[in-house]
């Protein structure tokens, strides 16, 4: 077996990428727009910037809506182009074992904050659920970060289309669709957060983190971190004719494992 | 603020003869059947009534000075100008969304169907800032009811005819809803208890009043979350090296 | 003006960067752009969107729309009209322009603006029309004019216009033709007024010193809504500042309802009213017996003749209580001489006319208010060289005098609308077959439509110049194009009007004329060129100006500078020491003259005809927001008035089962109309109003359509029995549901 096992694939890692900018770009330039400063939770000074480095605000919302559409564009492309590994993804994150899965995010935290060794301590068992290709905690920000996206995109373009083809008894939908984008994103950029750390500041995943450049994570990392979908893959590698090609995450489902969850 | 232009009106000379509307719709090229202007009519009573039986009041987007139209826009493209006191439509960041439509009292602003945005009186902003023309509706009046000018300029007529009427200048405002508008009415004008309390739509009230504390909270919490495990990972030593450690 | 209408490069790129399909958006572009009301059909002129920051130029003009004048100032962006702009500098207009005035803009870009000269391919009124080059047009029409001449004398032509600048253009070309028919516009509207208070007073009409007036009555007149210039004004100012207003009318218009009392009067009864006030200002002495002695004559006959005429007399005939007669007698005689009845201005009501505008002359006599401030004004002495003087040629085998002559007593000499269009119809005396209307519409203007039609069926040849395609137009053989006042030079003219004196105007194009239009003056320059009359008109505009101006640089520096030449004249005093150009050099208030004609030296009260069971008197009136038929077809203008719905009484509304906006039909003894019902307070009982102008049977006023239904279709043919002047309120109407 080689040393590392592939996990994202370049259309992956791009899309991923092309994921975050469009994000960030979108987030600056939505709080720029946002100038009601009783409503915009950084205040007066942050779209006023915004404003100043675009040269107006009608330059920001230009930026804003042409990079929504782009970001919309590329996903519905990817969707049409890409129908089956697109399913897989949203079947891999919306799929929960509401047990097992409940024990590790009940635990996971706590051993982020207090530790291992004051968990043992207060008398919990520190062994956590093994995870499939994302675990729990992963899914627990992608389902919400999907559904909100969508919402994100519908709202977006309902917006988008008030002032080009919405009559005025339809401008309830876009004052409505204020709100909701608004509350959308909000929580959203909370889980970021979240992601942000996790992905890419906590030292234990880092080797997950390089993988969202290179592609490929260490095999002792997916034997820890990802179990089930380290089973599946050596699974998949015995019922294949010819060993020792790389492996892609098409995971065709997490098997049960026998291993007794103690809490 | 700079200036502070202001439209000071005498309606006891209003003979309701649209010239003001007309003017507006013509150089504004606003769509048909939707106005920046008004006349608002009264029937007095007979026996209080000095001269006449009806009364007319002129009216348009008041320029208040804590407009409520303001705070109900979202992204601030409608907002008030420092420079002259005027409440202003950034063309190119309205989205037409219409929340500022039942914020005003004085249902002053109107979705214009062809561009679908929200448009009202800007006391003829292009007209004055580039060819130093008056508003429309003040030139073509004819029994000239209408006085326009900075009031924050003792050498303007408008402030002086304030000044000299200060104790008998007539603020339309609903009780609910005081907004300090910036238009005067001289002497007795009606009707006077027209103005509507400002309504701004539900999502935006609740942006106003909860969600944003309350993102700000959820995302502060978030935020507070990973600082805490960042701090935990940099402050105390790998879980192996402790588990290592422990178990030797 | 706001930059909402332009594609805004936010929506450009947002356009442009969004890629999705979105039909939609692409098929929405137009709506950024377009409104008919604004384009223009030919590449010639500038489709030009107002709103950008080209460079604005100010050009001086008079607005055209109604009879007022208002002096303008165009706002114009690479040709084109962007802003109408009232002239400050104006003392007439008092520095305003009105709803009408600001669409002037409409009117000059109306989509429907007629374009080439047009002949009529089919049946009169069929709509049919194939186009004509100018040469073909002037050509035809020269044919027509030398051919009708041939067969019927000169007098077989008839010449109409309406009150425009180069109107007298006409008048010269039919003097030089040698037509005696010029019965025109001015027949169906004050010939009345202005008779009465000319046999009067010497002069007619009168002017008006409203703002210096203390105490007004005005008669029917509607001063708040039909808007004259500048007594609509200085009315305001005067009651601000503390005169009174006395209003006299059926219906309660703007005015009656902001004057101090308003008595909804009897229609037709108005000269009881002002009998009876006479009678006691006589009776109670008044007066002031210098100025009667010194000014006046027939002060005797006068206090014989009104003794009857009690206040309780006259509260039988108007509905007036006498005790607010016998009242308003003696405050007005203690404002006198600074009190008036306000003379009004279009006097076209009842068979009577004359008569009641004389007994208004005559209680003005009483007050001693000629030529007084407060008062009633004389005419200015300001008058301009006569430019390009000719003489007409003489005829000789035109008849002796015009066909509807000696139709009435005291008829004006142009003769009169409806007497003539009787000779037409009847070819009695002698036939006349060719009629050229200029910027008039009698198909809308004159009462008893059918009849209208009917003589226009038993023309020849009829020749309209109009801006668009009105009524008349459209039942016309040849319709010629002509600018709107924006586009064209005019000569100078003088016009005085009530408290702001005489002023001289005049026009300079504002924008080039559109289209294929020629102005009225080269229509009439084309067709004397081609019957050898070419001499009568061979100057240009300016050099005709030049000439009426000469040695008045003061004149022409105020034009040039200001736009306009106020007078500033003395208004009072003109005739201290002077004769009046009464036979008997003073105020009339007994007519020796009609005395001599058979007729009653002093008015005798003539009751009105009853209304009918179950009917109604219709009456006109007018609106500040348009004008009869010319503002027809303006969109700024449709959006205040867009149709004419039937003013009725809430009472009698009941009483027929009609609510407030059905579907009614209003019949007359001539014809009938279908329209919609306004159930208001603020008309009598036996009364009903109509705006005129509506009901057009044109295709060509796209905007309006055949909305609403045409007064002129259901008016009776009255006339005013001493002079011939239309009488538009002795029609009884039936109506009920449709």
């Amino acid at each position: 077996m080689n040393n590392k096992i592939l996990r994202h694939n370049t259309s992956d890692i791009i899309l991923h990428w092309f994921n975050a900018l469009c994000w960030f770009l979108l987030l600056i330039t939505g709080l720029g727009v946002l100038g009601n400063h009783q409503i915009n939770p950084l205040g007066k000074w942050f779209p006023a910037m915004m404003e100043s480095l675009c040269g107006g605000a009608e330059c920001l919302l230009t930026v804003h809506e042409i990079i929504g559409l782009v970001w919309i564009s590329a996903f519905l492309l990817y969707l049409l182009l890409n129908f089956r590994a697109s399913m897989n993804f949203l079947r891999e994150i919306f799929t929960i074992h509401p047990r097992r899965d409940l024990v590790w995010l009940l635990k996971k935290p706590l051993q982020l904050t207090i530790g291992n060794k004051a968990m043992r301590r207060l008398g919990l068992n520190t062994e956590l659920p093994p995870q499939g290709f994302y675990n729990v905690g992963q899914k627990a920000f992608a389902q919400p970060a999907v559904i909100l996206g969508l919402i994100i995109a519908v709202t977006g373009i309902i917006m988008f289309l008030s002032d080009k083809v919405l009559a005025e008894e339809q401008t309830v939908l876009v004052i409505w669709s204020i709100g909701i984008h608004y509350v959308a994103v909000g929580l959203v950029t909370a889980g970021l957060a979240i992601h942000i750390f996790m992905a890419a500041i906590n030292i234990e995943e880092r080797p997950a983190f390089y993988s969202m450049f290179s592609g490929y994570v260490p095999v002792e990392h997916v034997k820890y971190h990802n179990p089930l979908w380290y089973e599946e893959i050596i699974q998949e590698e015995q019922s294949l004719p010819d060993s020792g090609t790389s492996r892609t995450q098409e995971a065709t489902g997490v098997q049960e494992q026998s291993t007794a969850d103690k809490i | 603020m700079k200036s502070q232009y202001a439209m000071i009106i005498d309606s006891s000379k209003c003979i309701d003869c649209k010239a003001c509307l007309a003017a507006c719709k013509q150089v504004n090229d606003l769509p048909e059947d939707h106005w920046r202007n008004w006349i608002k009519y009264s029937e007095q009573d007979p026996q209080s009534a000095e001269t006449h039986l009806v009364h007319f009041q002129p009216g348009g987007c008041m320029q208040c000075n804590t407009p409520t139209c303001v705070e109900a826009c979202p992204t601030r493209a409608t907002y008030k100008d420092e420079r002259d006191g005027t409440v202003k439509i950034d063309y190119g960041l309205c989205i037409g969304c219409g929340s500022c439509i039942p914020a005003c009292p004085y249902g002053a602003r109107y979705r214009n169907p062809i561009t679908r945005k929200v448009d009202k009186c800007d006391f003829c902003d292009f007209w004055r800032n580039n060819f130093g023309l008056e508003p429309a509706c003040v030139s073509t009046c004819p029994t000239k009811a209408r006085i326009f000018g900075d009031i924050h300029d003792p050498k303007t007529r408008a402030y002086q005819v304030l000044r000299e009427n200060s104790d008998r200048v007539v603020r339309l405002s609903n009780p609910q809803t005081e907004t300090k508008p910036n238009m005067f009415y001289l002497k007795n004008t009606a009707p006077k208890d027209w103005p509507k309390p400002a309504r701004t739509p539900d999502p935006i009230k609740a942006m106003l009043c909860c969600l944003t504390p309350g993102l700000q909270g959820i995302l502060g919490a978030s935020i507070l979350g990973a600082l805490v495990m960042w701090g935990k990972q940099i402050f105390t030593r790998s879980e192996e090296e402790q588990d290592d450690r422990e178990s030797e | 003006m706001n930059n909402s209408n332009k594609i805004s490069r936010r929506r450009f790129l947002a356009l442009a960067g969004s890629g999705l399909a979105s039909a939609g958006i692409g098929g929405h572009l137009g709506n950024l752009k377009a409104r008919a009301e604004d384009t223009l059909p030919t590449s010639d002129n500038s489709t030009q969107e107002p709103g950008n920051k080209d460079k604005l130029e100010s050009r001086f003009s008079f607005c055209n729309i109604c009879p007022n004048k208002c002096g303008l100032i165009a706002r114009v962006q690479n040709n084109r009209v962007v802003r109408l702009d009232p002239n400050p500098e104006h003392s007439k207009s008092r520095g305003m322009i009105c709803a009408r005035g600001n669409a002037g803009i409409q009117q000059l870009y109306d989509p429907d603006r007629l374009k080439y000269p047009l002949l009529r391919k089919g049946k009169r009124g069929e709509g049919k029309w194939q186009r004509l080059s100018w040469e073909e047009a002037l050509d035809l029409a020269a044919k027509k004019f030398r051919d009708i001449a041939d067969k019927y004398t000169r007098c077989g032509w008839w010449f109409t216009w309406g009150a425009d600048a180069q109107a007298h253009f006409v008048h010269r070309f039919a003097n030089v033709f040698g037509s005696y028919h010029i019965a025109n516009h001015e027949s169906l509207c004050f010939w009345t007024r202005n008779r009465g208070f000319l046999d009067v007073f010497g002069e007619g009409p009168p002017y008006p010193d409203v703002l210096n007036s203390k105490y007004i009555i005005m008669i029917g007149a509607n001063r708040f809504e039909s808007l004259i210039t500048p007594d609509s004004i200085d009315l305001m100012t005067a009651i601000q500042q503390g005169s009174k207003l006395v209003v006299l009318d059926p219906r309660r218009t703007k005015t009656a309802a902001r004057a101090h009392e308003w008595f909804p009067v009897k229609p037709g009864t108005d000269m009881a009213f002002i009998l009876a006030l006479m009678q006691v200002i006589i009776k109670e002495r008044l007066y002031d017996p210098e100025v009667i002695h010194k000014e006046t004559t027939g002060f005797n006959d006068l206090e014989k003749h009104v003794r009857s005429y009690t206040p309780e007399w006259a509260a039988r005939e108007t509905g007036i209580p006498a005790r607010d007669i016998r009242r308003i007698a003696r405050e007005m005689a203690k404002a006198a001489p600074a009190a008036m009845v306000y003379p009004g201005r279009r006097s076209s009501t009842y068979t009577n006319s004359t008569e009641i505008w004389r007994s208004f002359a005559i209680l003005n006599g009483l007050l001693g208010n000629f030529d007084r401030p407060g008062g009633l004004l004389a005419r200015q002495d300001l008058s301009l060289h006569e430019a390009k003087s000719y003489l007409a040629p003489w005829y000789e085998d035109n008849p002796k005098e015009r066909a509807d002559a000696h139709k009435a007593p005291l008829m004006f000499e142009d003769g009169a609308m409806q007497t003539m269009r009787d000779a037409v119809i009847n070819e009695d005396p002698y036939p006349v077959k060719g009629l050229f209307a200029y910027h008039t519409n009698p198909m809308q203007a004159m009462p008893n439509r059918e009849k209208t039609r009917r003589m226009l069926e038993n023309m020849e040849f009829v020749i309209s110049v109009d801006i668009k395609m009105s009524d008349t137009a459209w039942m016309s053989d040849l319709v010629l194009p002509a600018p709107s006042a924006l586009e064209r030079r005019d000569p100078a003219s003088v016009k005085q009007a009530g408290s702001a004196g005489a002023c001289v105007y005049t026009r300079d194009p504002v924008v080039p004329p559109l289209f294929d239009s020629k102005s009225v003056f080269e229509i009439l320059q084309g067709l004397a060129k081609r019957l050898d009359l070419g001499k009568f008109f061979d100057f240009g505009l300016e050099e005709y100006r030049e000439e009426q101006l000469k040695g008045m640089p003061e004149v022409k520096k105020a034009l040039r500078e200001k736009g306009v030449y106020n007078h500033n004249g003395s208004l009072y005093g003109l005739y201290k020491d002077k004769p009046l150009r009464t036979s008997s050099g003073k105020i009339e208030l007994s007519s020796a003259r009609y005395k001599d004609k058979g007729l009653d030296p002093i008015p005798v009260y003539e009751r009105p005809q009853e209304v009918p069971q179950n009917s109604f008197r219709l009456v006109v009136g007018r609106n500040a927001c348009y004008t009869n038929s010319n503002t027809q077809n303006n969109w700024l203008l449709l959006q205040f008035v867009p149709n004419n719905p039937l003013w009725i009484n809430p009472g009698a509304a009941k009483k027929l089962g009609i609510r407030d906006g059905d579907q009614i039909k209003v019949s007359s003894s001539v014809s009938h109309v279908l329209t919609v019902a306004k159930v208001t307070q603020d008309i009598r009982e036996d009364t009903v109003c109509m705006w005129s102008g509506f009901g057009n049977i044109s295709d060509g006023l796209t905007l309006v359509g055949h909305k609403g239904g045409s007064v002129a279709e259901l008016l009776e043919d009255h006339i005013d029995t001493l002079n011939g002047n239309a009488a538009l309120h002795e029609t009884f109407v039936t109506v009920k549901q449709a």
